[in-house]
């Protein structure tokens, strides 16, 4: 599924650069539901940056789905993203003073084949939001769900045009803790019944627990990476 | 407004953008809608003030030209009298009476205050009708002696040729000649009046631009198909015979022994011109010229009056015209013509306010007069309106750039505003064009909405000018859509750069903006 070669990274701030990714080489097979840790300024964000395909590393290559997507044109960029990729932000990121449904209804809007007709967005949307539990929601604005509500409405939308890769950058960061274990059950959930497959980026280690598989981040480098049977979640015995 | 956001949904989420901050929305609208009324409104001046133009040159008869019987060369060794009167001279009948008569004063009635019965004894030949003991001029020479001298060269079908011709609006040809007319009121004294006679045709009044008809009408085609026996009388004819106070039409009036009809009267609408006694338009009478050719027994006519459809084309017409009579006339190469014709300015220079020697050395000099100062005249009218116009556009340019910027700052706004919503459009598969597009139709739905305000804003605003400064306004359908485009146009141009700025951003530091 993935496949990335010799990853590395360069950032210039004034007259300095920055390592973010110092040769980062790992493969994700599809399926899997690999947490990412390490902490602040290790390289996790910046390679789920280019995993997500919303940056291009300065060397190194990146494989998905066999694809080189390493040296694509933002425009390609964009399609591999709306097609193939699912994004879950720490701050939800819905669109205020939208409904759920509408927000569900987004990457809809940027198909290849241009916006997709009002009435099969809306069954569509429909249907990803019953997947997360939120059918009587639908026309709630955010301020008016929960903070697992509108975290469970973001991960609606990363599913809506089937992705086969679902990212998550710090999904629980702004949730307590059993919001957060709910939240990760529908990861555990959605890989279990679509095999998608599933990164998310955290520092909390009990949430770690919920994958099949962490990766440690330290300065730009892969520090530990290793296979582990899920400890938490009603789909355990599913394995990769 | 549903189907419409149908559309597209980039049109949505404009719309939703809009809705979202009302207040400042409708602030920007308004500098469009200012802008964009100011445009309307100032084209709505300019194209008034150039109808305007377009009306006083028509009035003044700048479109209209004269095709003369005869080919005559101005009397330039005469004191000068004759040539600055050579038009009154060449379109009237020579009648023994014009020796008889007085030269007239120039300006002013030289009967004021006289007796309404003229004190010169006028030789019987004055009035045809009056004697039959001999046979008149014109029936012992027919159309030679009657003052057409050699030139009887025009008729009725050359007439009907000419309104055929492209570019042509109206056609009246003409027989003149002075004639005196009588009134017997019942019981009381007989009144007679000295004055012109016109016989011309029922398109007359289309042509003069500048009369009206005080009561009545003017003849109608079947009286001229039936040469019927009515006239139209000059408003001076009319006081002179009848007083201010009565209206003639319906009368009886005796001309030539014979009875007319009165059936209208005409006087003139402009206050440039003042009917008076001794003019050749108001202290005249007017009759069908067949009824004049049956009376007189004439089959020729002394003139054919022209009106051109647009006022540049009248050289153009001229030479047409030419092209077609020397054709008509059978006129070889190397012949001269054996018509003239001349316009307004020649008219003006002529039997205008000038000194007759003056106007005699203007007239000899200037080759083709006419042609030059028609045009020029015409064309510095124009330029001038155009001055004015590029000045009222330049106005309404400057209200849109400021409605513009309004537009510029408030996408730019919305853009900073909403960086985050851009990120994660981008991360959901949104494209440069696809935020661009967004945040060019925002702006351009701005502008048009404040467009639509403006367009109605500058009709209320054109019709106040017209009633409250009677400034003449010309709103046409162009300039509505080229008002409703401008600020389409506004709403691209000044949305441009915000919405590509949004375009370029980077989806990971849009993302993280706060």
């Amino acid at each position: 599924m993935i496949g990335v070669r010799s990853l590395e990274k360069e950032y210039h701030v004034g007259d300095h650069v920055v390592r973010a990714l110092r040769g980062v080489t790992l493969d994700i097979a599809g399926g899997e539901f690999v947490t990412v840790v390490g902490p602040s300024g290790s390289g996790k964000s910046t390679f789920m940056h280019i995993l997500g395909c919303l940056d291009r590393p300065t060397r190194g290559q990146y494989l998905l789905g066999g694809r080189d997507v390493s040296t694509l044109p933002h425009d390609e960029l964009a399609r591999v993203r709306n097609e193939t990729i699912g994004f879950v932000f720490q701050g939800f990121n819905l669109l205020s003073r939208t409904s759920a449904l509408e927000n569900v209804e987004l990457p809809l809007l940027y198909t290849r084949k241009g916006a997709v007709k009002a009435a099969e967005r809306r069954d569509r949307a429909r249907r990803a939001l019953a997947a997360v539990g939120l059918t009587d929601r639908e026309e709630h604005h955010p301020n008016q769900l929960s903070g697992g509500q509108q975290q469970r409405v973001a991960i609606a939308r990363a599913l809506v045009n089937e992705p086969s890769l679902l990212l998550a950058d710090e999904p629980t960061g702004n949730l307590d803790t059993a919001t957060s274990h709910e939240v990760m059950e529908v990861f555990a959930k959605l890989r279990a019944e679509r095999g998608i497959t599933i990164v998310v980026i955290t520092h909390e280690r009990d949430i770690a627990a919920w994958g099949t598989r962490t990766i440690d981040f330290k300065d730009g480098v892969v520090v530990s990476d290793e296979q582990h049977a899920p400890t938490m979640g009603s789909h355990r015995p599913v394995s990769a | 407004m549903k189907r419409l956001r149908a559309l597209h949904p980039s049109i949505d989420i404009g719309f939703k953008a809009l809705t979202r901050n009302r207040l400042q929305t409708g602030l920007t609208m308004l500098g469009i809608t200012v802008g964009v009324a100011t445009v309307l409104a100032m084209m709505a001046v300019g194209a008034g003030a150039q109808r305007s133009i377009e009306q006083q040159v028509r009035a003044a008869g700048l479109n209209q030209l004269t095709i003369k019987a005869g080919n005559w060369k101005p009397k330039t060794e005469d004191s000068g009298g004759a040539v600055a009167h050579q038009g009154d001279a060449e379109d009237t009948m020579r009648l023994p009476v014009d020796e008889l008569m007085p030269a007239l004063p120039d300006a002013g009635d030289p009967f004021a205050g006289a007796a309404d019965v003229l004190p010169i004894d006028f030789h019987p030949e004055d009035d045809p009708m009056e004697k039959h003991d001999h046979p008149l001029a014109w029936q012992r020479l027919g159309d030679l002696e009657a003052g057409l001298g050699a030139s009887t060269t025009l008729s009725f079908a050359d007439a009907e040729a000419i309104r055929q011709l492209p570019g042509v609006q109206y056609v009246a040809g003409g027989v003149h000649g002075n004639a005196r007319v009588h009134y017997r009121p019942e019981g009381g004294a007989e009144k007679r009046w000295f004055t012109r006679m016109h016989g011309t045709d029922l398109h007359l009044l289309d042509i003069k631009r500048t009369w009206t008809l005080r009561s009545g009408r003017f003849f109608t085609e079947e009286e001229q198909d039936d040469k019927a026996m009515v006239l139209v009388l000059g408003s001076v004819v009319a006081e002179k015979v009848f007083g201010e106070q009565v209206d003639p039409v319906g009368k009886d009036l005796m001309l030539w022994n014979q009875t007319f009809r009165i059936v209208g009267v005409v006087t003139s609408a402009s206050w440039v011109v003042r009917p008076a006694a001794g003019d050749d338009e108001f202290d005249a009478v007017y009759m069908p010229y067949t009824t004049t050719h049956q009376l007189l027994n004439l089959t020729k006519l002394n003139d054919i009056t022209v009106t051109a459809a647009s006022t540049g084309d009248v050289s153009a017409l001229s030479k047409r015209i030419t092209e077609l009579l020397r054709q008509r006339h059978n006129i070889t190469n190397e012949k001269p013509d054996d018509f003239t014709i001349s316009t307004q300015a020649t008219r003006a220079i002529t039997t205008g306010g000038l000194p007759p020697n003056v106007a005699a050395a203007i007239a000899g000099n200037v080759k083709e007069l006419e042609r030059v100062t028609l045009e020029q005249l015409a064309g510095t009218l124009e330029r001038a309106s155009g001055t004015m116009r590029w000045l009222l556009a330049a106005v309404a340019a400057v209200s849109l750039l400021v409605g513009g910027i309004g537009i510029m700052n408030i996408t730019l706004l919305s853009v900073t505003e909403r960086t985050k919503e851009i990120g994660l459009r981008m991360a959901v598969g949104a494209r440069g064009k696809d935020v661009t597009r967004q945040f060019l139709t925002e702006a351009v739905a701005i502008s048009l909405a404040g467009g639509a305000v403006g367009v109605l804003l500058g009709l209320v605003a054109s019709y106040l000018i017209s009633s409250t400064l009677r400034w003449a306004t010309v709103v046409s359908p162009a300039s509505v859509f080229i008002a409703f485009g401008v600020s389409a146009a506004v709403g691209v141009l000044f949305g441009w750069y915000p919405a590509r700025r949004a375009a370029e951003l980077d989806p990971i530091d849009a993302l993280r903006h706060e």
